[in-house]
C-alpha cells in the first residue's frame, strides 16, 4: 500500500478512515481500532498477559474458516491486529510469544521479523486462500512501523492451519478478543500494549 | 411430472456422460483421461450413483421438482460430501464455508434456499431442504446459461458454475469427478444399453506423472533441491491429510504464494492422484526438524535435520478429524506408497511410513486417529509382494501371518529399529527345545525369499539358528545368523520353494549359554 507508508496513530474515538481512503488495498487496511474491530474497547490500560492464550475450535472437524482480511491500527496505549474471517464464526486460535526460530510450515525455512519479540498467532482450522487456490488476503508480509508491531508475516497456510508471526519492538502484554455473530464479520483481535 | 420428465432427461443425461468426459479431456490437455491402472481401481466398484444413498428419495423428488437429473444431484452430492451432512458451526446468516449434503456456500446457499422456498436454517440443517436448494440453484444456473436441458451435454457448463471454481483446470477436474460419480450408466437416467465407458483417450504427449505414470502431472513451483549428503537420502514416507477437498488442495499447492507443496495428492475416492513435485526434489510438506524420539528412536543421527530433506509426502483429500477413509482412497494410496517405497528403497515398516502429526506433534495431527495404519501398511506390503510376520499379533495380517512366541520369552523395545512395537528375546541354552515360530500362508506352491530382522547388541548370539519348515513339516534348512550386528534391517536367509499352506520359520533358543536370541520379524518376498 504505497499511499500509506507512514504509520498512523488514530484516536479511538475517530471514525475517520479516509486517511488511507480508497487507495487502501482491501486485504490489509489500517484503521482506527474502533473501526477495525469488535466492540470498541474503552480501556486503554488493559492488563493483558505474557502467557499463551488459546481457544479451541468450536467443534472437532469444523470446516476451515477463510481468513478474508487483516487490519492493523494503533491506539493510545496499544496496537491492534484484526483477523477477519468469511462467514459468521471464527476458528480456534493459539497466541503466544516465542523465542524459538519461526519456520514456514511447508518448507521449514526460518523466517525473521523485525523487532525484539515474536508473537505467533495460529488460527485453526483456517485457510488464507479460497477454493480456487487464490490467496485471501494477497498481502502475506508487511512492514508496519506501528509503535509496537513492526512487521507481520504469514508463515503458514497449509492443511487447515494459518499462522502469522508479529514482530514487536518490545514484548509487551497482550490480549485476544474474538467476535462472531449475526450481521457482523467474524474477527479475532490481538491487542499488544505499547512499551513503557 | 416425474413421469413426464424422466424419459427426456434420461436420454440426455446418458449422452452427457460421454460428452462431459470428452469435454474434460479436450479442454484440459494436462489432465489426461484416467490411466488404465487408475481406471481399473475405479472400475472395481460400482459408480457411486448406482449405489444406494441415504438421500435417494430426496434426490429423486428435488430433481423432478426442479427439472434437474436426480443422478446429477446425487453425483454432485457424492463429489462434495460423500453424501454426508456437513455442519456449519454457527446458525446465523452470512457466508459460511459449506452446508449439507450438497455443500452449499455463501450466496449459493442463500439463492438456492430462496428459490426453493426453504429457510436458510433448513437449507443448512435439513438434508431434503439442502438438496432442494441445490436443485433450485442448478435450475437457476441452467436457466441463466440458457441450456437446452434435453441436450444434457450442456449441463457441463452448469456443473462448472455450481463448483464455484474459476480455474479452468479446476473446473475440468470437478466435472470429471462428477462424471466419475455418474458412472457409465446412471440408473436414474439411462434407458436401454449403457454407453461405452471409455469415451476418451489420453491426449498424445500430455504425459503422466514423472515418478508415478498413473498420476496426473501438475508441477508445483514450490520445491528445491535435497541436500546432496547423506541427510538428503530419501527414506521416509509421510502421510498427510489436506484438510480440504482434492481440487482445492492441489490448486493451492500449485500457487507460489502458498510456500507449501507435497509430492502427491490422492483424491477422495482414489480415482485420481496428482504428482506436484518430483520425488528426487524436496517438497515443502513438513515444517518439523527431525526428532527420533518421535519415531521409535530411529535414525537419531538425523536429529535436527529438516524433515523435508529426506521424506516423500502424500496428501489425502479429506480431514484428520474424519471418522473413516474411503476404502478406494486407501487402496489407491497404498498402490502409490508401494511404488514410492519400491523405487526409493524405503522399508515398509513403522519407522519409514509415518504420519505428519507423529513427527510434528506440536501443531499437527494428520492424518488423524482414524487412519488405519496397520491395515494400510499391510496393503502396501501386499501390493509390493511381501508378507511380514511380526512377533506380535497386533502387527500381523491374521489371514497371512501368525507368530507363536513362548510366553517365557520377554518382550522389549529397548534397542531401536525393531519391526512393529518391539521384539521378544530369550537366553540361549544348550538343551532348550523351544523356539519362536513365524508362520506365513501361501495360496499356492511358490518360490519365496525369506528375510529375518532382529535388534543387535553385544550380548546377542553370533549363531542364532532359524529353521525353515514347510507346511508339510519338512525342514528345508537351518540358517545361522550373527545377531551381534546387522540389527534393524532385513537380512536374507535364503530362497526356497514352499508348498501351499502355512509354512514357518522358527528361531531356536538352543545354543551355547551366555547370549540371547532376538525374535523380531520375518519377511517373505517374491
Amino acid at each position: 500500500m504505497p499511499h500509506c507508508n507512514v504509520a498512523f496513530v488514530i484516536a479511538l474515538a475517530s471514525l475517520v478512515i479516509s486517511a488511507c481512503g480508497r487507495h487502501e488495498p482491501p486485504e490489509i487496511a489500517r484503521r482506527s481500532p474502533a473501526a477495525a474491530g469488535v466492540s470498541a474497547p474503552q480501556d486503554t490500560t488493559f492488563a493483558g498477559t505474557m502467557a499463551p492464550v488459546q481457544r479451541p475450535p468450536s467443534h472437532p472437524g469444523a470446516t476451515p474458516r477463510i481468513l478474508r482480511s487483516v487490519d492493523v491500527a494503533s491506539a493510545p496505549g496499544y496496537d491492534r491486529v484484526v483477523f477477519e474471517f468469511a462467514g459468521d464464526s471464527v476458528p480456534g486460535y493459539h497466541v503466544e510469544y516465542t523465542t524459538k526460530p519461526v519456520r514456514r510450515c511447508g518448507s521449514g525455512d526460518p523466517v525473521s521479523v523485525a523487532g525484539a519479540g515474536k508473537l505467533v498467532v495460529r488460527l485453526e482450522p483456517a485457510q488464507a486462500h479460497d477454493e480456487r487456490g487464490n490467496p485471501t488476503p494477497v498481502e502475506r508480509e508487511r512492514a508496519l512501523g506501528l509503535p509496537t508491531v513492526k512487521e507481520m508475516k504469514l508463515v503458514c497456510d497449509f492443511e487447515g492451519q494459518v499462522e502469522w508471526v508479529l514482530g514487536v519492538g518490545a514484548a509487551g502484554p497482550y490480549r485476544v478478543l474474538d467476535s462472531a455473530g449475526p450481521g457482523g464479520p467474524a474477527r479475532v483481535v490481538v491487542d499488544i500494549r505499547h512499551g513503557p | 411430472m416425474t413421469a413426464r420428465l424422466k424419459p427426456r432427461l434420461g436420454c440426455a443425461a446418458r449422452a452427457a456422460v460421454l460428452v462431459v468426459l470428452v469435454a474434460a479431456c479436450r479442454r484440459a490437455p494436462v489432465e489426461p483421461c484416467p490411466s488404465p491402472l487408475v481406471a481399473g481401481i475405479a472400475a472395481q466398484q460400482a459408480a457411486p450413483v448406482a449405489r444406494p444413498s441415504p438421500f435417494d428419495s430426496a434426490f429423486a423428488a428435488a430433481g423432478a421438482e426442479f427439472h434437474v437429473p436426480p443422478a446429477l444431484l446425487k453425483a454432485i452430492g457424492w463429489v462434495e460430501t460423500r453424501w454426508q451432512m456437513v455442519e456449519g458451526a454457527e446458525e446465523f446468516p452470512g457466508r459460511a464455508p459449506a452446508f449439507g449434503v450438497m455443500a452449499l456456500r455463501d450466496t449459493a446457499l442463500v439463492r438456492g434456499a430462496a428459490r426453493s422456498g426453504v429457510t436458510l436454517e433448513a437449507a443448512r440443517r435439513d438434508p431434503a431442504a439442502n438438496i432442494r436448494a441445490a436443485a433450485a440453484l442448478l435450475d437457476a444456473l441452467a436457466g441463466e446459461a440458457a441450456i437446452d436441458r434435453s441436450r444434457i451435454e450442456q449441463w457441463s457448463t452448469v456443473i462448472a458454475r455450481y463448483s464455484g471454481i474459476e480455474r479452468s483446470d479446476g473446473q475440468a477436474a470437478y466435472r470429471r469427478e462428477v462424471d466419475r460419480a455418474l458412472g457409465a450408466a446412471p440408473p436414474d437416467l439411462a434407458r436401454g444399453a449403457a454407453p461405452a465407458p471409455t469415451a476418451c483417450q489420453p491426449p498424445p504427449g500430455s504425459g503422466g506423472a514423472p515418478d508415478y505414470p498413473p498420476g496426473v502431472w501438475r508441477p508445483s513451483p514450490n520445491f528445491n533441491a535435497r541436500p546432496t549428503d547423506s541427510t538428503g537420502r530419501t527414506h521416509v514416507l509421510i502421510i498427510h491429510t489436506c484438510e480440504s477437498n482434492y481440487a482445492s488442495c492441489w490448486s493451492w499447492l500449485l500457487n507460489p504464494v502458498s510456500q507449501a507443496s507435497v509430492h502427491y495428492v490422492v483424491n477422495e475416492d482414489g480415482s485420481e492422484i496428482s504428482q506436484l513435485v518430483r520425488e528426487r526434489d524436496r517438497a515443502w510438506h513438513i515444517a518439523a526438524a527431525y526428532d527420533c524420539t518421535l519415531n521409535r528412536r530411529h535414525d537419531c543421527w538425523l536429529n535436527g535435520v529438516q524433515s523435508n530433506d529426506f521424506t516423500v509426502g502424500i496428501e489425502h483429500a479429506g480431514f484428520a478429524s474424519q471418522g473413516a477413509f474411503p476404502a478406494s482412497q486407501l487402496e489407491a494410496s497404498a498402490a502409490l506408497a508401494c511404488d514410492v517405497t519400491r523405487d526409493r528403497g524405503i522399508p515398509r515398516d513403522w519407522q519409514h511410513v509415518v504420519g505428519h502429526g507423529q513427527l510434528q506433534p506440536a501443531n499437527r495431527t494428520d492424518p488423524g486417529p482414524n487412519w488405519p495404519w496397520i491395515a494400510y501398511l499391510h496393503r502396501v506390503q501386499a501390493l509390493c509382494g511381501e508378507i511380514v510376520v511380526d512377533d506380535s499379533a497386533r502387527f500381523n495380517d491374521s489371514t497371512l501371518a501368525a507368530a507363536a512366541v513362548p510366553a517365557a520369552w520377554p518382550a522389549s523395545d529397548t534397542t531401536p529399529d525393531y519391526y512393529g512395537g518391539g521384539y521378544r528375546w530369550a537366553a540361549t541354552q544348550p538343551d532348550a527345545t523351544d523356539g519362536a515360530a513365524f508362520s506365513f500362508r501361501l495360496a499356492a506352491s511358490v518360490s519365496r525369499t525369506l528375510d529375518a530382522r532382529w535388534t543387535s547388541g553385544t550380548n546377542r548370539s553370533a549363531q542364532a539358528a532359524y529353521a525353515v519348515i514347510t507346511a508339510a513339516g519338512d525342514t528345508l534348512a537351518v540358517v545361522l545368523v550373527d545377531q551381534t550386528s546387522g540389527g534393524g534391517f532385513w537380512r536374507a536367509l535364503g530362497t526356497w520353494t514352499f508348498p501351499a499352506g502355512w509354512n514357518r520359520i522358527v528361531l531356536l533358543r538352543r545354543g551355547a549359554p551366555g547370549s540371547v536370541v532376538v525374535a523380531d520379524a520375518v519377511r517373505v518376498r517374491e
